[in-house]
C-alpha cells in the first residue's frame, strides 16, 4: 500500500511540476532536507511560480522517499507539522487525491457566506467583504476555539457558548495579549476596602476554551511571589489592561517560578506602552536564569528557549538519567494523528471565526475609542 | 400405576407418567400418556406492549440514487417536508387528531406530571449577580412528542410494589418518543407504534408515570417549557462506562504501601474475611463492573432555559451519562423542593399556541447574571460617623 502511494505521489507530482524524467535525484539529496514545507510547496503549485526551486525540493522529498524502501513515513519525519493541520488537506497535499473537491468546496463557501478567498492562499483570507480574517486570528482569540477532545464537542452547545462569550465581550473589553505580555486587571472584591482590585503581573499562562478560559497573572511583591488566576469571561473583572504587549520566546513561562525574581517583578504604576495597529506584536529575545535546584518540573527535558543554558546547574545524577528519559517520551511532532485530534480542524477554525469576526471586529473598533479618550487629557489653563 | 418421573425432552419440565388420568392436556407419545407438571414455575415478565424489536436487518438493497430519492420522496410525502426544529434535523409533522381534545386538567399537590427526554450536550461555567461561580449542565430537549396513553386500569407494570399488591391502582402511563428518525432504519411492528399517531418512529422511547389529571393528547410535541425556570427537577441517566475496576477506583480502598518491601500487593484489597466457618460475609465489597446503570441526580435547579435551541441550563455537573447521552427528566422528588400552590407548574404542559407573545429567547432565574449586563460592583459600605 505504502509502495502504491508512493507510486500515485511521484506520478501525481509528475504531472502537477512537469518534472523532467530524467533527474537525477539522489544528487539533491544532501542540499534539500528541512528547507521546503508540504504547504510552502502547495503553494508554490498553486501560484505556478518559482518551478526552479520547487524542482530542488520536490526530488529532495521524492528521493528521501525512494531511498527508504518506498516509504512515505520518512518522508513525513523530515518535514515541520502544522499545528492547524486537517488530515483531508494533508492527503491532499501529498497525494492530490481530492484536490479540485477542495477547490470546489471553497467555491460553495465563497458562494454562501460572500466570502472571498485570496488566491495567496493561506496567509490572509478576505471575508464578508470589508472584514478581514487575517491567520494569526486565532492566536489572537484561542479561546473561540472548543476543547478538540470529540467526545465533549457539541455543535449547539459551542454555538451557545459563543453567543454568551460576544455578549460579555460587548460589555467589556477583553484586549489582545499573549503569553509575555503584562497586564493589570481591576476587579471587584467583596473582602477589599474600596470593594476593587488591581493587580499587576506577568501572563505565565493561558489555558481553557470557551467560558473556562483563564490566565495566570505573576508577580513578585515585598519578595514574595504571588500569582493570581483569572477566569477571562468572569463578570467579576471591571477593565484589563495590557501594559506591555509583547510575546516570549515560549509560550508557557511557568519557568519564571523557578527563576530569579527580577525576571518577574514588575511595579503596580507601570506606565502602558502603546502599540501602533500596524506594528507587529514584538518577541522579547530575553532568556531567564534559573535559580539552582530543586525545581517544580524537569527542565532538563524540554527544550524551553526563553531559559538560559543551565547545564552547570545539574548534577551528574540527572545528567545521566536525561537520555534515558528522552529515549521514553512521545515523539508527537511527527505524529500527524496526534495533531489532528488535538487541534480542530482548519476548516472547522474557519467556520468558526467567520461567524464570529464581524463581531470581534465592531468591538475591536469600540476598544479603540475607548483608549483614545483615556488618552486625552484635556489641556489646563495657564495661570 | 406407580409414578415414574422422566426427564426427558426439555431440560427443566418433569413429565409425570399417568395413564389413568385422562384430560385435555394430555399427550400421547408411543402410547403413554403424558401430563406436565412444572417443579417450580419460571418468572413471568409480560412486557409492555411497546418492547418490540426495533433494529432491522440491514443489507445491500442494490437501490439506484433514482430510488433512494424517491423513497425520500415518499417520506416527505407522508410526514410533511424536511426541516430544523430547535436546532435538531426532523420533519413538520402535523399529526390529526384522532379523537377529541382531552380536557385539561388541574393541578393539585398530589398530581404527577409527564417527564421529557433530553440529550446532555455540554458542560459550562455560569456567574450568579452575587459573583459565585456555578457549574452548569446543558440539556437538550430533542424532538419529544406524546405517543400513547395509559389510564390506570389498564396499566400493568412489569414491578409491581412487593408490600401492597392489591393496592389501588392510582398512576396511568404516558408514553413519549424523542428524536424522529427515517422509518427504513426500524422494523414494521416498531413503526406500527408511531404511525397510528401520525408520527415519524422515534429513536429513543421513555416512559413516565403520571396521575389521571396530567393526561396529554397524544401526537402533542412537547418542549422545554414544560418546566419553569427557577423549577427542581431530577435527572436519571446511565453512568459512563468504566468496565472491570479494581477495589481502590470501585469502593476508593487505600491499597497497600508503595515501599517498604512490599511486593505484588500495592492496589489489592487485603484480608477479605476472617478464619473458621464463615469465610467471605455477603455483600464484601470487592472489584467489578462500574458504571452503565442507571441513576438519579436528584433536586437540581433550572437556572436558565433557552427557547430557540430547546436547552435547559441546570446545576451540577455530575449527571449520570457522557456527553450526548440520553436523559430522562422529570419533576423533582425532594421534600423541601417540591412544586408547591406559589408556584405551579405548566399543567399539563406547555403550549405554545396558547401564548399571545413570542417566549424572549433566553429566560433567566432572577439570581442568575446574564452576560449581556454590565460587569458586577460591590457597594463600597458607608462608614460609621463617629459620635462626638
Amino acid at each position: 500500500m505504502a509502495r502504491l502511494l508512493c507510486v500515485k505521489f511521484r506520478n501525481n507530482l509528475r504531472n502537477l511540476i512537469r518534472l523532467p524524467p530524467s533527474k537525477d535525484f539522489n544528487s539533491c539529496k544532501t542540499e534539500m532536507r528541512y528547507g521546503y514545507t508540504i504547504e510552502r510547496m502547495a503553494r508554490l503549485r498553486e501560484e505556478r511560480v518559482g518551478m526552479a526551486d520547487m524542482h530542488a525540493s520536490i526530488s529532495s522529498l521524492f528521493s528521501s522517499i525512494t531511498a527508504d524502501g518506498g516509504r512515505p513515513r520518512r518522508a513525513l519525519k523530515t518535514l515541520p507539522v502544522f499545528s492547524n493541520l486537517s488530515v483531508k488537506r494533508l492527503i491532499e497535499l501529498l497525494f492530490g487525491v481530492s484536490a479540485s473537491g477542495y477547490s470546489s468546496q471553497k467555491q460553495s463557501i465563497q458562494a454562501s457566506v460572500g466570502i472571498r478567498f485570496s488566491s495567496q492562499n493561506d496567509i490572509e483570507s478576505t471575508v464578508k467583504q470589508g472584514t478581514v480574517i487575517s491567520s494569526d486570528i486565532r492566536f489572537k482569540y484561542p479561546e473561540f476555539l472548543p476543547h478538540p477532545y470529540m467526545k465533549w464537542r457539541n455543535s449547539i452547545r459551542e454555538k451557545l457558548e459563543r453567543s454568551d462569550m460576544l455578549k460579555r465581550r460587548s460589555n467589556i473589553v477583553i484586549p489582545e495579549f499573549y503569553v509575555g505580555s503584562i497586564l493589570a486587571v481591576t476587579s471587584s472584591n467583596v473582602h477589599a476596602v474600596t470593594r476593587t482590585t488591581k493587580f499587576v503581573g506577568i501572563c505565565i499562562r493561558r489555558q481553557g476554551s470557551g467560558l473556562n478560559s483563564s490566565f495566570l497573572l505573576r508577580n513578585v511583591v515585598d519578595n514574595q511571589g504571588v500569582e493570581i488566576l483569572y477566569e477571562l469571561y468572569d463578570p467579576k473583572i471591571q477593565k484589563i489592561d495590557v501594559l506591555r504587549l509583547e510575546k516570549r520566546l515560549d509560550n508557557d513561562l511557568m519557568y519564571l517560578r523557578d527563576a530569579e525574581p527580577q525576571y518577574s517583578t514588575f511595579p503596580f504604576d507601570m506606565e502602558p506602552e502603546y502599540l501602533s495597529k500596524e506594528e507587529e506584536v514584538p518577541i522579547n529575545p530575553i532568556k531567564v536564569k534559573l535559580k539552582p535546584r530543586p525545581w517544580r518540573k524537569r527542565y532538563e527535558l524540554d527544550d524551553y528557549k526563553g531559559i538560559e543554558p543551565f547545564d552547570h546547574l545539574l548534577s551528574w545524577r540527572v545528567i545521566r538519567r536525561k537520555p534515558r528519559a528522552l529515549k521514553h517520551k512521545r515523539p508527537v511532532q511527527y505524529d500527524l494523528m496526534w495533531h489532528y485530534r488535538n487541534t480542530i480542524p482548519e476548516e472547522e477554525q474557519r467556520e468558526i471565526y467567520t461567524e464570529v469576526c464581524s463581531e470581534l471586529q465592531k468591538q475591536e473598533i469600540r476598544g479603540q475609542k475607548i483608549k483614545r479618550k483615556s488618552e486625552f487629557v484635556s489641556p489646563e489653563k495657564a495661570t | 400405576m406407580s409414578k415414574i418421573l422422566l426427564s426427558a425432552f426439555n431440560s427443566g419440565k418433569h413429565f409425570l407418567l399417568n395413564s389413568k388420568i385422562l384430560s385435555e392436556n394430555n399427550k400421547v407419545i408411543n402410547g403413554i400418556n403424558l401430563i406436565q407438571i412444572r417443579t417450580h414455575l419460571p418468572l413471568r415478565i409480560r412486557y409492555p406492549f411497546w418492547f418490540l424489536q426495533k433494529e432491522r436487518a440491514t443489507y445491500y438493497e442494490n437501490l439506484t440514487k433514482k430510488n433512494r430519492e424517491f423513497l425520500q420522496d415518499v417520506i416527505e410525502e407522508t410526514f410533511g417536508p424536511a426541516i430544523t426544529l430547535h436546532g435538531i434535523p426532523t420533519h413538520d409533522v402535523k399529526s390529526p387528531l384522532l379523537s377529541q381534545p382531552f380536557v385539561r386538567g388541574k393541578w393539585n399537590i398530589k398530581s404527577q406530571r409527564c417527564g421529557l427526554i433530553g440529550r446532555k450536550i455540554g458542560i459550562y461555567p455560569m456567574w450568579t449577580k452575587t459573583g459565585e461561580r456555578i457549574v452548569t449542565t446543558l440539556i437538550q430537549i430533542v424532538d419529544n412528542h406524546v405517543i400513547k396513553y395509559i389510564p390506570p386500569e389498564e396499566f400493568d407494570p412489569i414491578r409491581k410494589p412487593y408490600n401492597n399488591i392489591g393496592s389501588k391502582k392510582k398512576l396511568g402511563c404516558l408514553l413519549v418518543g424523542a428524536e424522529s428518525t427515517d422509518p427504513q432504519k426500524f422494523t414494521k411492528e416498531y413503526c406500527g407504534l408511531f404511525f397510528k399517531q401520525g408520527l415519524m418512529p422515534k429513536n429513543k422511547l421513555g416512559r413516565f408515570l403520571i396521575s389521571p389529571e396530567a393526561v396529554i393528547q397524544p401526537g402533542t410535541p412537547l418542549y422545554v417549557n414544560h418546566f419553569r425556570v427557577g423549577q427542581y427537577v431530577d435527572v436519571r441517566g446511565q453512568t459512563i462506562q468504566r468496565g472491570f475496576q479494581g477495589v481502590m477506583k470501585r469502593w476508593g480502598f487505600h491499597g497497600m504501601p508503595a515501599t517498604h518491601g512490599v511486593t505484588k500487593t500495592h492496589r489489592r484489597p487485603g484480608c477479605i474475611g476472617m478464619g473458621r466457618d464463615k469465610s467471605v460475609q455477603p455483600g464484601k465489597k470487592m472489584p467489578g463492573h462500574v458504571g452503565y446503570r442507571y441513576r438519579m441526580a436528584r433536586g437540581l435547579k433550572v437556572l436558565r432555559i433557552n427557547t430557540k435551541y430547546n436547552v435547559m441550563y441546570v446545576t451540577g455537573r455530575a449527571i449520570p451519562g457522557d456527553t450526548g447521552s440520553i436523559v430522562y427528566i422529570y419533576d423533582t422528588n425532594v421534600t423541601h423542593k417540591l412544586l408547591n400552590h406559589h408556584n405551579p407548574p405548566v399543567f399539563p404542559t406547555f403550549y405554545p399556541e396558547d401564548l399571545e407573545e413570542p417566549l424572549p429567547e433566553d429566560q433567566f432565574t432572577p439570581e442568575l447574571f446574564n452576560f449581556s449586563d454590565p460587569s458586577i460592583m460591590y457597594e463600597v459600605p458607608v462608614a460609621p460617623k463617629k459620635k462626638k
